[in-house]
């Protein structure tokens, strides 16, 4: 015979997967990935002059009066940017209204001290804003140039690298996202399986099962963990899948289990003092945010950890994620302590 | 009216009393006082890329105050050291910075460069003369392309242009961007979300402890009931609408009329969350679906504003423009309005049709349920009348689907994008004309195929007007957006897309209802056709 704590833990998995609802939260998930990397996408083809010049550099075409060889016509030159000279402005106009050009600077002229740069622009608001977004680097590099000829030395200039907004998006949102999401997944789960059975007063009849109420409750929030890892080991293949290196994976399934275990006993703990769903949600939301602020606070967040060992971090180790073990420990003994006043 | 604020207030007292009543107030003062906390850590301290790079620093070294470094004070040797056996990124001495070849660290030195960049502003800034700190000034001036001056004899008269100049400090003032605005406007979505999960709990509350059942006993409307427990949090609702705008210094009459609309959208949309649940779970996962979809909806064109006209679907657009005291008109206005109100309009009809205790009380399959909700909407009038209403109602949703789809899409590698756009919008329509009328079939109202052409007939032309009632109120905006077109079949002649609506929807329909092919297949062969028909229009052929 099933031990009764499995036919639990059975009980629920066969309702999720009866319900099909667990298809709605990877449907969620799956959302929740490819529309913030689309956004991604989106912000970084419009807002990142690297991303900009890298697709349409060359189609930016801008009329520069003056020399050549003047700093500000060269710094635009360097940044790849499709520069034509004119000797004078109205020159320079015609060729814009020709369409040969689609910006317009012209040359530095010196007002009361300050260098005074007149940059035209088309009105539409798109290209205007891409040339604004390309233009930027050159300018600030022209202001270091200018402040140079004042005196004025600024340390750190020539330092470049490589654009870093996708890396950082990848390992300090993307997959901290799609391993938190399944656990908090399971913590709301894990209050509706719980306040479902006080409000629609089956837990007595549960209770007739040689079971007792903390079984009960363990067994419910095995239920929620194990599904939550179900999906962090999905997503943590099918992000191989796409080429996502990730480090540490063994001790990222460790956490994703011991956080989803956290979430799932604070759930539970809310449960058993409010008994009904809807104060029990809000007040797990509550806690949730507090969990993250705090934890960010005392400098041990759990999405720092994840993103550390995902990366490699020569310093993160399966120490860190013991020190969430502890607190899950702690979490569990004290819901030990009080899920008797589900009875009530 | 009297009834339903009698149920409104109802409402209130009991929310009172479910809140109000067992917390102590030392509780919720720790509980504030925490939130409180973590919102100040959070803010100053997440960012993209918290905790990803670590860096040696040695000799006289700028502090480094940013949570996507973890700074370790080591000598220049050792630094090196650690450096080449990766355990840090980046390794700082003095004004000199030394990185390895690999991405990881070239990622550091970029992520270095702009926090380096801004200490050393703020450094010049506090040590030397504004003028000699900030040296060069750039006047910003905008040209109409399209209209070159009328050239006169005078040979070098000024640029005509278009607006007043705008005088930038290239390293003070960043290109224009609309993300903080749009942040700021998604700050009005969050509360108006939150409370109408309340207005949600509260229906799912009612119906579990069977009130609801009691409540509609008595002589009130389910108009009435929906009305009155709606009010509440409406009010509430826009009342942190009127707050939030006066605590940013927004126009608060412009904040309730863009938001208005968005609020009565996401009510419709969680007021079917109860209506259609079975279990709590269920509560909880439709609502994170209801939630994504919604923020998605709302947030994603609005980071394209000023970029694409296609912007405009989303009211929070509207809201970043009025940030930037950017003036827009009526048909901006009305392109987001007018759907959302639309939806909340036929979500309230729905309402009042489901709200009965054998809808609200069945356990089913939920696509059975969505069946049978169809059913109840349209069995109280003449069929030719209910389906072609349906077809006409359905297309602010239908509209609304189709752009979270592109959202959806753009994820997808480029060349597929299109397609896969084309693909699920042909399925979406297709499901929305002819549900209907398989569902009529299934009760059999509808049985005769000539009784089915018929209805596929108004079905299609019901789902036409509707469709081309919308491009005119988007075509007239979003000049430039080609996916609008592309997405509704902007055809000249309206004889043909009727033509080809009909067909796709009598073949659907004409297998399910007399074939008896399962919907899902009969859909399946329907959308194939409609997505080729669509390729070939997009082609030039038609």
């Amino acid at each position: 015979m099933i031990h009764p704590f499995f036919a639990v833990v059975k009980k629920e998995l066969g309702s999720v997967m009866k319900d099909r609802t667990i298809i709605i939260s990877i449907l969620i998930q799956l959302f929740i990935a490819s529309f913030s990397s689309g956004l991604l996408l989106g912000m970084l083809s419009l807002y990142d002059a690297d991303t900009i010049m890298r697709f349409s550099g060359a189609g930016i075409r801008i009329g520069v009066v003056g020399d050549a060889s003047a700093p500000l016509a060269s710094l635009l030159t360097e940044r790849g940017l499709n520069t034509q000279t004119f000797p004078t402005l109205t020159e320079a106009q015609s060729a814009f209204y020709n369409g040969d050009v689609l910006a317009l600077v012209d040359a530095p002229q010196d007002a009361n001290g300050l260098i005074e740069v007149k940059l035209y622009l088309p009105d539409s608001d798109t290209v205007s804003s891409l040339i604004r977004m390309v233009i930027q680097e050159p300018l600030k590099q022209y202001e270091n140039v200018l402040r140079a000829e004042r005196g004025i030395e600024v340390r750190y200039t020539d330092l470049n690298g490589k654009p870093a907004t996708s890396f950082e998006f990848v390992y300090s949102v993307l997959i901290p996202m799609l391993m938190f999401f399944p656990a908090f997944v399971a913590g709301s789960m894990s209050i509706d399986m719980i306040t479902e059975e006080v409000e629609s007063k089956t837990l007595q009849t549960l209770l007739s099962a040689p079971l007792t109420i903390s079984g009960m409750v363990g067994a419910k929030i095995v239920a929620a963990v194990f599904l939550a890892i179900l999906q962090c080991s999905a997503w943590l293949l099918l992000m191989q899948m796409n080429g996502i290196e990730i480090q540490n994976q063994g001790w990222i399934l460790a956490l994703a289990l011991v956080i989803a275990g956290i979430t799932s006993t604070s759930a539970a703990l809310s449960a058993a003092f409010l008994q009904d769903r809807e104060r029990s949600q809000f007040i797990y939301s509550l806690l949730l945010l507090a969990g993250v602020g705090l934890s960010t606070g005392l400098n041990i967040s759990p999405i720092t950890t994840l993103s550390r060992l995902a990366v490699g971090d020569a310093y993160t180790n399966g120490w860190n994620v013991m020190i969430f073990a502890a607190v899950f420990a702690g979490l569990y003994f004290l819901l030990l302590k009080v899920s008797r006043r589900l009875m009530i | 009216m009297n009834q339903i604020l009698v149920i409104a207030w109802r409402e209130i007292t009991r929310l009172r009393k479910r809140f109000g009543g067992g917390a102590s107030p030392v509780a919720v003062i720790v509980l504030l006082a925490v939130l409180g906390l973590s919102a100040y850590t959070l803010r100053d301290t997440v960012s993209l890329g918290s905790g990803l790079y670590r860096v040696g620093v040695s000799g006289d070294v700028p502090e480094i105050n940013d949570s996507r470094f973890s700074v370790l004070e080591v000598n220049q040797a050792e630094g090196q050291n650690l450096l080449a056996e990766k355990s840090i990124d980046v390794l700082i001495v003095n004004a000199d910075v030394f990185s390895r070849e690999d991405d990881k660290s070239q990622f550091a030195v970029r992520a270095l460069k702009q926090y380096m960049e801004k200490e050393e502003l703020v450094r010049v800034g506090n040590s030397f003369a504004e003028g000699d700190a900030f040296p060069l000034r750039v006047g910003v001036n905008y040209l109409n392309a399209a209209q070159p001056p009328v050239t006169g004899d005078a040979g070098d008269s000024p640029p005509q242009t278009v607006k007043p100049e705008e005088v930038i400090i290239p390293s003070l003032t960043p290109p224009p961007a609309p993300f903080t605005q749009v942040l700021v406007a998604l700050i009005y979505i969050m509360p108006i979300t939150f409370i109408s999960i309340f207005f949600t709990s509260s229906f799912m509350d009612e119906k579990a402890n069977r009130r609801l059942t009691i409540l509609l006993s008595a002589p009130v409307t389910p108009f009435q009931i929906i009305l009155g427990k709606m009010l509440p949090y409406a009010v509430f609702a826009l009342s942190t609408t009127v707050l939030i705008a006066y605590l940013t210094n927004g126009s608060i009459p412009l904040a309730l009329m863009i938001f208005a609309p968005t609020t009565l959208f996401i009510f419709a949309i969680y007021l079917m969350v109860p209506l259609f649940y079975r279990s709590f779970k269920d509560t909880t996962f439709i609502a994170m679906l209801v939630t994504t979809m919604t923020t998605a909806y709302l947030v994603f064109p609005a980071m394209f504003t000023n970029s694409s006209d296609l912007a405009y679907i989303s009211p929070l657009t509207l809201a970043v423009k009025m940030y930037r005291a950017e003036p827009f008109g009526w048909r901006e206005y009305l392109l987001p309005s007018l759907p959302m109100t639309a939806i909340f309009g036929f979500a309230m009809f729905a309402g009042t049709r489901l709200l009965n205790e054998e809808f609200l009380m069945g356990y089913k399959p939920i696509t059975r349920k969505i069946g049978d909700a169809i059913y109840l909407m349209m069995a109280h009038s003449k069929p030719w009348f209910a389906v072609m209403l349906w077809s006409l109602l359905v297309i602010p949703a239908v509209y609304m689907a189709q752009v979270v789809m592109l959202a959806f899409a753009t994820n997808l590698p480029v060349g597929l994008i299109l397609g896969a756009t084309l693909l699920a919008s042909a399925l979406i329509e297709e499901v929305v004309k002819t549900v209907g009328i398989v569902v009529l079939a299934e009760h059999s109202v509808v049985k005769s195929v000539r009784e089915i052409l018929w209805l596929s007939f108004l079905s299609a032309l019901g789902f036409l007007i509707g469709e081309k009632l919308l491009l005119l109120v988007s075509v007239s905006v979003v000049s430039q957006a080609n996916v609008s077109g592309a997405l509704f079949g902007a055809g000249v002649f309206l004889l043909i897309p009727l033509v080809a609506h009909f067909f796709f929807t009598a073949f659907v329909t004409l297998l399910r209802i007399k074939l008896k092919f399962p919907y899902w297949l009969a859909l399946g062969i329907g959308t194939v056709i409609h997505f080729f028909y669509n390729v070939y229009v997009l082609r030039g052929g038609a």
